[in-house]
């Protein structure tokens, strides 16, 4: 019989026998959505993992590659009738998976990167730097400088070209409301969440230590985020860190929301954009940022946004979290398409969202389906709609 | 039975719509109730192959298939029920409907909707709450079931308290027959321009009006009843008409008791006075063990009656009033609005309790109202040894379901097992009281005469000889029939037989003084094989055993194997 003690270690040996087969989780999966399957979905892999329990099955590749099968969106934690915690249920397995020399390869090439690299792309600290192409008089100063706020951007936005727009805008928008920031450049290491997601997770907190350390070297409070994940992965692995360490994180909406608050940023009249905010899964579902984005949204003229259905904490996942899009990036591809046709029955032309890899999975889904609608963070509807502060300057005058 | 062909199946359904691997097959067998181990001495553990046609003519090929080949099919939606109707009883061909979920007519004016039976209850409530409707009765399990999971076993839900039972609420069924015919019973409600299989539909309805007429039964219009409540054994459901109400103002209630019988006495009063939509109970010890209201003195450990009216602004106004008086009159305390939306949200997850397990064994009756408090005094009592936590829904009949949750842990596997008759002792004991199986399925066959009364149970038993001579529709369910018995209970029959007849065979002639028949027992049949007559006796013994559980059907199995185990439960607490 397969020896299953790992359950324990991690205190999660009743989870599978609490399960109470609702089939709530089955139904809102988007791998099972997509493959159709039970035994793809949350519900049948308890099933399995009881059967492997009771002597009835083996924790062999064929089970590892189903776990990894999984883009731990939450969905089916924020439906569990029986409050069972199933994304750390899935990471613990994964941990198994990994102890037992089961990792699916293209996760092995994940956790060799981030080890080697401090990134999941086998990049490299100084490629770290390439966003700041064009805006380097503005942002070389910020670097490791002693600041209250500090711009945290994760590997997607430093790393992929198509993103560099996302931390770009973000620049504009603290240069603009006269924010007083820091930039951790080539010192970013990953923020450590896609070691927990390839099974690794006593690595995390030294991962998100290395970079806790110098964020608080520099007198930081506030850490603004261009990924959800990482807020997630720090929130979870530091639970200290707002005692301790008095250290607020937020998501860019958040963040934005408070700036227009306090009357820091301010909008010009945009020609009737009409968007739909795709909630990214962690924002809504862990973090509870819902509301923020859409008020960021609301408060720019001649923007509206219409709702997709569903949104807000039963937001469907784009396909890209978890390693999925890596694992079984067909797939993956497939869930982003599932997502962006509730994008397509409404009459937005945009899709404004804050997570860069539900850009990136929109971004190839309009490839793979042929659809043309704009995908943007919303740091870049937001900086491409601030009133020129020229304008400002003279609207403040007159008033 | 024909080993299944998974090639034959794909053709039929689509390579990708079928799976034979063992993991699926695993757990497609399964439904919301944990199994001891000995069920499978007594069921088979899992399918052969599971299906999941998407549309009536593969799924009427797929039938035509099976009987053909003389294979078992059980018809599943998402497995949300506990009462055992979609798991396989002889292995076979599960068909799973859930991938035949559209929605295809819906009419304001004739207040129906039509869909295709794996069209989960959410789904459909989302569909009509947009175009301000909603659903006389849906299950407590609407997040997950299927329309034509609850149609076809029955059973109260949300809005029963004002509309009674779901099968009250079909206007007509569609359903393919054992014999692949697509036929429609009652009135289905669909568009003309997209009803691809009308014609086929209206022959096949003449054909089934011949054998209603010669089983003694009326039109396909009036015969719902073979389609509903009945688990699929007659024919699989493929689409239900559905009555449809106008959502009007919700107003979610609750209050407290201290006793079931002032809570009760109140129950019995709103839905006579106030006709609320919903209405729900949860017995002290179900809400002494919810951690949501731990701490919350006018909830945690009382009797809460929650409820839901929904009707006009103004008749809402006058009936939330009364409900106000009648707590008070009844002793209780109303609670105020923030607590009584809790409680409607949670009206769909009944099974949070299971969190307190980890495993549960459930039993639910049906009761006359006024018989409630005496009733769960005696379960109390009977089950005192035991973690319970009761509660149940009200009918608009003067009646009300009621669940008995029994908490366990499967992972002590005899204790467990033991455990279970625990379940049929409460079904027997609320008996005494007038009440009945809450549903029939699987488990509950013994009681389905009383359960559908003797008229249409009789009429069910002609038609399922007349549709589906070798039951292989859904086997065992509802009618009952023959066990797939286990290695283990066959083993257990040999053995137990052998012993008998050894010492029938051994003390028997000496006790009744045959000295002639104990000679003959010691001596050898033939003289060149040494074994004594005794042997071949016991021998012949052990063969009998194994033939009686081998062919002992489901409803002797339950009736031998309970007492044994209650036998065997009370030896454990000694």
């Amino acid at each position: 019989m397969t020896k299953m003690d790992f359950l324990e270690r991690y205190a999660q040996e009743n989870e599978p026998y609490v399960c109470a087969s609702c089939g709530n989780c089955t139904l809102v999966c988007p791998v099972f959505r997509s493959l159709k399957w039970e035994s793809y979905g949350p519900r049948g892999k308890l099933h399995i993992m009881k059967s492997i329990i009771e002597g009835d099955g083996e924790f062999g590749q064929d089970f590892a590659n189903k776990i990894f099968l999984c883009t731990l969106c939450e969905h089916c934690t924020s439906v569990c009738t029986t409050g069972i915690s199933l994304d750390r249920f899935w990471e613990v397995t994964r941990a198994e998976a990994r102890q037992r020399g089961l990792l699916p390869r293209p996760a092995q090439f994940v956790l060799d990167s981030l080890e080697s690299r401090g990134d999941i792309m086998w990049m490299g600290s100084a490629d770290r730097l390439l966003w700041m192409e064009g805006i380097e008089e503005i942002v070389t100063d910020r670097i490791l400088k002693h600041a209250d706020v500090a711009y945290f951007l994760g590997c997607n936005v430093s790393l992929k070209s198509q993103l560099h727009d996302v931390a770009r805008s973000m620049i504009k928008i603290m240069e603009y409301a006269g924010v007083d920031y820091t930039l951790l450049g080539e010192k970013e290491v990953c923020c450590g969440a896609p070691l927990g997601w390839a099974g690794k997770l006593e690595g995390i907190n030294e991962m998100a230590e290395r970079n806790l350390e110098l964020i608080r070297s520099l007198g930081v409070k506030t850490v603004v985020f261009s990924c959800p994940s990482c807020i997630q992965t720090w929130s979870e692995y530091k639970r200290h860190l707002k005692e301790e360490n008095d250290l607020e994180l937020l998501t860019a909406s958040q963040f934005i929301s408070r700036l227009i608050r306090e009357g820091r940023l301010k909008f010009e009249e945009q020609p009737m954009v009409t968007v739909t905010y795709h909630d990214p899964c962690i924002s809504a579902r862990v973090l509870k940022a819902t509301e923020e984005p859409r008020e960021v949204i609301e408060d720019i003229p001649g923007v509206y946004n219409v709702e997709m259905m569903p949104s807000r904490k039963s937001t469907r996942c784009c396909g890209a979290h978890g390693l999925l899009d890596v694992v079984d990036p067909v797939l993956s591809s497939r869930i982003a398409e599932m997502r962006l046709r509730d994008a397509t029955v409404t009459p937005a032309t945009r899709i404004i969202t804050e997570c860069p890899r539900c850009i990136l999975a929109f971004d190839l889904a309009k490839f793979t389906t042929g659809y043309d609608i704009t995908v943007q963070d919303i740091t870049q509807i937001v900086a491409e709609s601030l009133l020129p502060k020229k304008e400002e300057d003279k609207k403040s005058a007159e008033g | 039975m024909r080993k299944v062909d998974e090639q034959h199946i794909g053709d039929i359904v689509g390579a990708d719509n079928v799976s034979i691997t063992h993991e699926t097959c695993m757990i497609y067998s399964k439904d919301v109730t944990s199994l001891p181990d000995i069920a499978y001495q007594i069921v088979s553990p899992k399918f052969d192959v599971v299906t999941q046609p998407v549309d009536v003519p593969s799924l009427q090929n797929l039938v035509g298939y099976a009987i053909d080949n003389n294979i078992p099919i059980v018809p599943r939606g998402n497995g949300t029920s506990g009462w055992g109707g979609s798991i396989p009883t002889r292995g076979g061909i599960c068909i799973g409907l859930s991938g035949m979920s559209r929605v295809l007519y819906f009419n304001e004016f004739e207040q129906a909707v039509t869909v295709e039976s794996g069209i989960t209850w959410r789904n459909l409530l989302e569909f009509l709450e947009r175009l301000g409707y909603t659903l006389p009765v849906y299950p407590s399990s609407a997040t997950a079931a299927t329309v034509g999971g609850f149609v076809a076993s029955g059973g109260l839900g949300i809005g029963s308290t004002r509309h009674g039972d779901i099968l009250k609420q079909v206007l007509g069924i569609e359903a393919v027959l054992p014999n692949g015919k697509v036929v429609r019973l009652g009135r289905v409600l669909l568009d003309p321009k997209t009803d691809d299989i009308k014609d086929e539909a209206s022959k096949a309805n003449k054909w089934l009006e011949m054998e209603l007429e010669a089983a003694g039964l009326g039109t396909p219009e009036k015969e719902t009843k073979l389609l509903t409540g009945t688990y699929g054994t007659l024919g699989i459901i493929t689409k239900v008409t559905l009555k449809t109400i106008p959502n009007l103002q919700l107003v979610p209630f609750a209050s407290s008791f201290d006793s079931m019988k002032d809570l009760v006495n109140a129950a019995a009063r709103m839905v006579n006075d106030t006709q609320p939509y919903f209405l729900r109970f949860l017995a002290d010890n179900y809400t002494s063990k919810l951690r949501a209201i731990a701490g919350n003195k006018l909830e945690h450990g009382k009797y809460v009656l929650m409820g839901a009216l929904l009707d006009t602004i103004y008749n809402n106004e006058d009936n939330i009033a009364a409900i106000q008086t009648i707590t008070e009159e009844e002793d209780g305390i109303r609670l105020d609005d923030k607590r009584a939306w809790f409680y409607w949200n949670e009206r769909l997850y009944p099974l949070r309790i299971k969190r307190y397990g980890p495993s549960l064994v459930p039993a639910e009756m049906l009761a006359p109202l006024d018989k409630l408090p005496e009733i769960l005094e005696k379960t109390k009592v009977e089950l005192r040894n035991s973690n319970v936590a009761i509660e149940g829904t009200m009918s608009n009949d003067n009646s009300s379901s009621f669940m008995v949750w029994i908490l366990d842990d499967e992972r002590r596997s005899f204790s467990f097992t033991v455990g279970w008759q625990r379940s049929f002792r409460i079904a027997a004991l609320a008996q005494r009281f007038g009440g009945l199986p809450y549903a029939v399925g699987l488990w509950n066959g013994r009681h389905a005469r009383e359960y559908y009364g003797d008229r249409v149970f009789n009429n069910l038993k002609i038609m399922k000889k007349r549709l589906d001579p070798r039951n292989l529709m859904n086997p065992v369910k509802v009618f009952g029939g023959r066990v797939t018995a286990g290695r283990a209970s066959k083993s257990l029959g040999f053995v137990a037989g052998f012993a008998i007849a050894f010492l029938m065979g051994l003390i028997g002639p000496e006790l009744i003084g045959w000295t002639w028949l104990a000679q003959i027992m010691s001596s050898n049949l033939v003289q060149f094989l040494p074994v004594p007559v005794l042997i071949w006796v016991a021998l012949l013994g052990g063969l009998l055993g194994f033939s009686i559980v081998y062919f002992m059907t489901i409803n002797q199995a339950l009736s031998v194997g309970i007492p044994v185990l209650r036998f065997l439960s009370k030896l454990m607490r000694r």
